[in-house]
């Protein structure tokens, strides 16, 4: 039933030598990762087979692939959205597949930052009150919230939007709150699903160049994408097919990287 | 986090106006019709309580029993044998005719009583005149006491009518009598017996009108002072009509008595009012029930955002049931309100009704009322929102 794990492992996902700002243990460590969809009716869908991946602190990542390969249901559970079938993932050295619901909880609102194709963005509130929601599900007090919310939008280029309902904002305006959304709470990796997929290629572009000095900061980076320009600007490609890595390539110094 | 939920409750109904309204409109009845049946219980009963204490005196009202074809009239002797206990007794006949005053002209009862009616009945009050006295009865005297409404409709534009002449017809024979005094208008609980009457010595009546029995009285009104002990009275009163007349001739009735029928009509109204709003509460409830789950599969997308965000699941289904709450909240509050405003107009239109009773009880039992509809039909949409699986609820379409 289960086919052996780590068959097919990750090539050149060893961390890189000559990087020191890297911590030697990996931040995000899969290890025959299973997940199984069972649809009404009883069919199956197994969308990872045992999928290995461990990325290092500090790293820009492509996750790229066919639509149905498994890349957006890797990217759920690496946000502790979903939990895998089979095998063990450990965010930051802790496994998350033993987690509660409410721990899982609150290692997304603590360790994770999610930017979606679609936003996601809370339609009636303000940019600055859509900003601070991951912060009020910590517990942070209302002025710090405004605060620390009003830097992350500062920090994406809307310092002058804090007022403006997210229905009111621009689709590349409306990625920028949702990005600061992600920032706000300082966590260990940002997780892009498809972050650019929904925007016209200049708009696209400027998030782009976003998420390249987010990571020239010093910041982990995931990002799903189908888009082999968009991924150019990482440092490093995963290509998944059939729920497995397929191969994993590092990009050319100065290919295109926008990085400032 | 809780004033965050409130705040994000208030935008959310806020954002569909209509249907929010629409749906608190059953708890609001409810609401409603609940503190409106308590309140108008207490209302009633401290009117009737405190008429009963304006009167100043026990009563008892002793009649002939219909059902019995043995029974009769009281007579004197049985009025001579009951005025040795400590009462007042009211010797009292009634004639009907149609008066006439200058040009004005209307039926008028004419009742023939003993100079002691100010005494026996309390709620007998003069505004002008006199009343007339025991030397005037004895000599049969052509005078009159009007009642208020028989003042109005036989002099209206006469303040004061004392001294002037009416002309009563009664089968045909026509007597005139001069006005000596004109009563208070009826107040209270008693107004509705008020009706175009005339006081007139017992024996003028009979004398004016020799078709009148004398000494035969269809009703005994009985007046007992506040210290005495009306059962005791009113079996010793039993008593002695039973060994005068025989058992089952009469009957004995008392205000009492009349509060006991008041009561248990109050008690019904009270049942069928609070189950209207036991009723519209469990519809209304209902109605929050459907929004909040609509609500919810509204925002099953919101929900799932929130939760990738990192909200637990007490966070969600604290902000749905306070969603809930806050409707049948607010709804309680149009409800009790409106309750407030019947009650106060109940009590400017209901002649016995004097003042609005509001206990904090009521207002407390009618938040607490919405606040638990609330609860009781918000836990099981919000326990379905707080229980979306995250991923799931994002990829709701």
């Amino acid at each position: 039933m289960r086919p052996a794990p780590g068959r097919r492992s990750e090539r050149g996902g060893a961390p890189a030598e000559g990087r020191a700002r890297r911590s030697a243990a990996p931040v995000i460590e899969a290890r025959g990762l299973h997940k199984v969809y069972v649809m009404e009716g009883g069919l199956e869908v197994r969308a990872l087979r045992g999928l290995d991946l461990s990325v290092e602190d500090g790293e820009f990542l492509a996750i790229m692939g066919p639509s149905g390969s498994g890349k957006s249901t890797l990217l759920q559970i690496i946000g502790c959205l979903d939990g895998p079938t089979a095998g063990s993932y450990r965010l930051a050295g802790q496994e998350v597949g033993a987690m509660s619901e409410d721990e899982l909880a609150e290692v997304r609102n603590r360790r994770i930052g999610f930017i979606f194709q679609s936003f996601n963005l809370l339609p009636r509130a303000t940019a600055l009150r859509n900003v601070a929601l991951p912060l009020m599900y910590r517990g942070v007090g209302s002025r710090e919230r405004a605060e620390r919310a009003a830097a992350a939008l500062e920090r994406v280029g809307l310092g002058d939007r804090l007022g403006h309902r997210s229905n009111e904002l621009s689709g590349g305006q409306r990625q920028r709150v949702a990005i600061a959304r992600a920032l706000v709470t300082e966590p260990d990796i940002l997780l892009a699903d498809e972050p650019t997929g929904n925007l016209d290629s200049r708009t696209g572009e400027e998030i782009l160049a976003l998420f390249v000095a987010l990571h020239g900061e010093g910041r982990t980076v995931l990002m799903v994408t189908h888009e082999a320009d968009v991924a150019r600007h990482t440092e490093r490609i995963v290509h998944i097919r059939d729920g497995v890595v397929e191969s994993s390539e590092r990009v050319e110094r100065g290919a295109s990287s926008g990085a400032p | 986090m809780l004033l965050e939920n409130l705040r994000t409750a208030f935008e959310a109904l806020a954002g569909n106006r209509l249907r929010s309204v629409l749906t608190l409109l059953g708890v609001m009845i409810g609401v409603f019709a609940v503190t409106t049946t308590i309140s108008l219980g207490a209302i009633a009963t401290a009117g009737i309580t405190s008429q009963l204490q304006s009167f100043g005196n026990q009563a008892l009202f002793i009649t002939p029993n219909e059902d019995n074809p043995r029974s009769t009239d009281f007579n004197d002797a049985d009025i001579e044998a009951l005025s040795r206990l400590p009462v007042s007794i009211l010797r009292q006949r009634t004639v009907r005719g149609v008066a006439r005053a200058g040009t004005e002209e209307a039926p008028l009862s004419l009742n023939g009583v003993t100079a002691n009616a100010p005494q026996v009945d309390r709620t007998l009050k003069l505004e002008r005149g006199r009343y007339f006295t025991d030397e005037e009865d004895r000599r049969a005297a052509a005078v009159m006491v009007l009642s208020a409404d028989a003042k109005e409709t036989l002099f209206p534009d006469d303040p004061n009518p004392v001294g002037r002449e009416v002309s009563v017809s009664v089968a045909g024979s026509r007597t005139f009598y001069t006005v000596i005094g004109v009563k208070e208008p009826l107040t209270g609980a008693f107004s509705f017996a008020a009706s175009a009457a005339a006081d007139i010595p017992l024996q003028t009546l009979y004398l004016n009108y020799p078709s009148v029995e004398r000494g035969a009285y269809p009703f005994l009104p009985v007046t007992v002072s506040l210290e005495r002990d009306l059962g005791d009275i009113e079996a010793q009163v039993d008593a002695i009509l039973t060994r005068r007349r025989g058992a089952d001739t009469f009957r004995i009735q008392t205000i009492e008595g009349a509060l006991t029928v008041f009561n248990t009509i109050t008690t019904i109204l009270q049942a069928v009012l609070g189950g209207i709003g036991a009723i519209s509460l469990l519809v209304g409830g209902i109605g929050i029930l459907n929004i909040m789950l609509v609500s919810v599969t509204e925002r099953t997308r919101e929900i799932g955002l929130r939760k990738a965000m990192g909200a637990k699941k007490g966070v969600i289904l604290q902000q749905f049931l306070i969603e809930a709450v806050a409707l049948t909240v607010v709804g309680g509050l149009v409800g009790l309100a409106l309750a407030i405003g019947v009650l106060y107009l109940a009590v400017a239109l209901v002649p016995f009704l004097d003042q609005v009773v509001l206990s904090p009880f009521t207002v407390l039992l009618g938040l607490f009322v919405s606040v638990a509809t609330g609860v009781v039909f918000g836990v099981w949409p919000a326990s379905r929102a707080a229980n979306l699986s995250p991923i799931e609820a994002l990829r709701y379409e």
